[in-house]
C-alpha cells in the first residue's frame, strides 16, 4: 500500500459522474472510457478544455487512495487493447464476485481459475471444469446448470470462451492479479518483458520463457529476425501486429473478423 | 483455500467468518450468497485490539470497507440496515460507528456524489441518493438498466398520484392493459410485470402494497413507497406525466397545487441529519 505522497486532487461532478457510471461496468475499453469522459464534460462542463485521460485519472484516482480502490488500467492478452476498471486495492481475492454470485458459483470460477493457472496453455477445457462439479462448495450442482454458470462468467467478462475452452478475462487478471499471485505462487507465470500476470502467451522452445502476445507484437515490432530476449535462440511463432486504435476506427472492423493469431502458442 | 485468514481482532472461526459474509443482508429471493466475500472480511482490516486506541489508518481502512458495503449493497437497491452495518463492516469497532458512518457519508457525497440518506426518520434503514441530476444521454454511456426514469415504474409512480396518491391493482391492471402489459403474459421489455410491480419495485421500497381487507376476489392498494420520495418528487412525476400526454403540468390543476405545495415542503430545511441518529 503505497503512502500518500501523492497531492490529492479535487472531485467535481465532472468526475462524479464519471465515477457513477463507471461503476455500472465491470471493465471498459479505452475508446469507451474516453466516450464516458466526453459524455460527463458535456453535462457539466461544456466549455472546458477535456483533460488529457491519463491526468482525468490520475486525478480521480488521487481521491480515491484513501478508499482503497483505484481505477486500473490492463491491457488484453489475446489482442492487447487497453481496458480499464475499478479495481479494490486492499482485497487478495474475489470478492467483486461474491456479491453477485451464489457459494458454489464462487466455487466453480475458482476450480476454473485453478486449472486455468495450472494449464500450459492458460486455457482449461470445459470438460475439466465440469468433471469438478461434486467438489463444489454450497447447493449441488449439475453439469448442465455448470455449464450454464459458466456462459454466466463469460457474459459478465470474467471468463473467456474458445472453441470449449476458458481462460481469464483482461478483468479477471486486472482484478486479481495480486491474488493470484499470492495463491498460486508456484503455478503462476509471468512475462518476460513487463513482468505482469501471463496466461496466455507464446513461449520460448529452448529455455522456456514466456511473453504476452501484446508483449511479443511491441518487442519484435520493427525486427526481422525476432530472437529469445533470453536465450537468442530464434523466436519459432507468429508476430502479433501491435494493437492500432487508429486503424481499428477506420476500418470499422468487428474484433471477430479481425485476423487474430492463435493465442495458444507454446 | 481461497481466502488469507487475518485475525479481525476476535476469534472468529472460518466457518464464522463464511456465515457472517455467506448472508450478507441477501433478502428472500436473491440466489447469491457470498463465500467469497469472507474474504471481504479478511481484507486490510488490521486486528483491531480488544481496548485501546485505533490508528489513523485502522480508521480510515474501516471507513474504506464501509463505502464500498453501501456502494454494493445500494446498486442492488435494497436498503441497508444498520443492524447489516454493524454485523458485517463495523464489528469491533462500535462504539466509534457514528463517526464512522458520518465519514463514509462524507466520502460518498464528496467522491461519488451519493447521499446517504435515512428512508424514514429512525428507521435506521438508509439508502443513497443520486446529488447528481440523471440526463438521458447518461442511459447510452452506462453498463446497467440505471434507476427507472422512465418505464414500467414511473408510470405506476404517475398512475397513482394522478388517482389521488393510492390505487387498487385492479386499476393499475385495467390501465396497463390498454398498454400491452398484463400480469399474467411475459413482457418483450419489462418481462415479469407482475413481480416487478408487487414484488420488486416493493421490495425496493418504490411502492407499498397492502392487502385491502374484505375484498372478493382479493385486492390491493398501491400507493408510493419512502424510497419514491426521496429520489423522486410530485412535481417531477407530474411533469413525466404532462409530457407522456404532450400536455402542460398545468393542465390538471388540482395535481399541480398538490406538486407545488411538496415542492414548497421540500424547500424547508431539512429536520436533524440521518447518519446521527445512531
Amino acid at each position: 500500500m503505497q503512502g500518500s505522497t501523492r497531492k490529492v486532487g479535487a472531485m467535481t461532478d465532472v468526475h462524479r459522474r464519471f465515477l457513477q457510471l463507471l461503476m455500472t461496468h465491470g471493465v471498459l475499453e479505452e475508446w469507451e472510457v474516453r466516450r464516458l469522459q466526453n459524455h460527463c464534460y458535456k453535462v457539466h462542463d461544456r466549455n472546458a478544455t477535456v483533460d488529457k485521460l491519463e491526468d482525468f485519472i490520475n486525478n480521480i484516482n488521487s481521491v480515491l487512495e484513501s478508499l482503497y480502490i483505484e481505477i486500473k488500467k490492463g491491457i488484453t492478452e489475446d489482442d492487447g487493447r487497453p481496458i480499464y476498471a475499478l479495481v479494490n486495492l486492499s482485497t487478495t481475492s474475489v470478492s467483486k464476485m461474491a456479491t453477485d454470485f451464489a457459494e458454489n458459483e464462487l466455487d466453480l470460477f475458482r476450480k476454473a481459475l485453478e486449472l486455468i493457472v495450472d494449464s500450459e496453455t492458460g486455457f482449461a477445457s470445459s470438460t475439466n471444469i465440469l468433471n469438478l462439479v461434486d467438489q463444489l462448495k454450497g447447493k449441488k450442482m449439475r453439469k448442465k446448470e455448470a455449464e450454464q454458470v459458466l456462459q454466466k462468467f463469460v457474459q459478465s467478462k470474467w471468463l473467456i470462451e474458445k472453441e470449449g475452452e476458458f481462460t481469464l478475462h483482461g478483468r479477471a487478471i486486472l482484478e486479481m492479479e495480486q491474488f493470484i499471485r499470492e495463491t498460486y505462487p508456484d503455478a503462476v507465470k509471468i512475462c518476460n518483458i513487463c513482468h505482469g500476470l501471463l496466461i496466455q502467451g507464446q513461449s520460448c522452445e529452448t529455455c522456456g520463457i514466456r511473453m504476452h502476445l501484446p508483449c511479443v507484437a511491441k518487442y519484435f515490432q520493427s525486427t526481422s529476425e525476432p530472437r529469445c530476449p533470453h536465450c537468442n535462440d530464434f523466436w519459432p511463432h507468429d508476430i502479433p501486429e501491435v494493437f492500432d486504435p487508429e486503424k481499428e476506427r477506420e476500418a470499422g472492423i468487428s474484433k471477430s473478423s479481425r485476423k487474430s493469431l492463435r493465442t495458444r502458442q507454446h | 483455500m481461497l481466502q488469507k485468514p487475518r485475525g479481525r481482532g476476535r476469534p472468529s472461526t472460518q466457518a464464522d467468518r463464511e456465515r457472517e459474509w455467506g448472508d450478507a443482508g441477501e433478502e428472500a429471493p436473491s440466489t447469491s450468497r457470498g463465500t467469497g466475500g469472507t474474504s471481504q472480511g479478511s481484507r486490510a482490516s488490521l486486528s483491531s485490539p480488544a481496548v485501546g486506541p485505533r490508528t489513523q489508518k485502522q480508521l480510515e481502512v474501516k471507513v474504506a470497507e464501509l463505502v464500498q458495503f453501501l456502494l454494493i449493497k445500494d446498486q442492488k437497491k435494497i436498503p441497508i440496515k444498520r443492524t447489516d452495518i454493524l454485523k458485517h463492516v463495523v464489528g469491533d469497532y462500535r462504539d466509534v460507528y457514528p463517526n464512522l458512518l458520518r465519514l463514509a457519508a462524507e466520502r460518498l457525497q464528496y467522491v461519488f456524489g451519493y447521499k446517504l440518506v435515512e428512508l424514514e426518520p429512525k428507521s435506521h434503514t438508509y439508502i443513497l441518493i443520486n446529488m447528481l441530476e440523471p440526463v438521458e444521454e447518461d442511459a447510452e454511456v452506462r453498463g446497467d438498466q440505471g434507476t427507472p426514469t422512465t418505464g414500467l415504474l414511473m408510470i405506476v409512480l404517475g398512475l397513482i398520484f394522478m388517482k389521488g396518491n393510492t390505487i387498487t391493482e385492479t386499476e393499475v391492471w385495467d390501465f396497463l392493459r390498454r398498454l400491452g402489459v398484463y400480469p399474467t403474459k411475459k413482457h418483450l421489455i419489462f418481462g415479469d410485470p407482475k413481480k416487478l410491480i408487487t414484488e420488486d419495485f416493493v421490495r425496493q421500497r418504490y411502492l407499498e402494497y397492502r392487502r385491502i381487507p374484505h375484498t372478493d376476489p382479493v385486492d390491493y392498494e398501491l400507493q408510493w413507497g419512502p424510497r419514491t420520495n426521496l429520489e423522486t418528487s410530485k412535481m417531477k412525476v407530474l411533469k413525466f406525466v404532462a409530457k407522456v400526454h404532450n400536455q402542460d403540468p398545468k393542465d390538471w390543476p388540482t395535481q399541480y397545487c398538490e406538486a407545488l405545495a411538496d415542492e414548497e415542503n421540500r424547500a424547508r430545511p431539512a429536520a436533524s441529519a440521518p447518519t446521527t441518529s445512531s
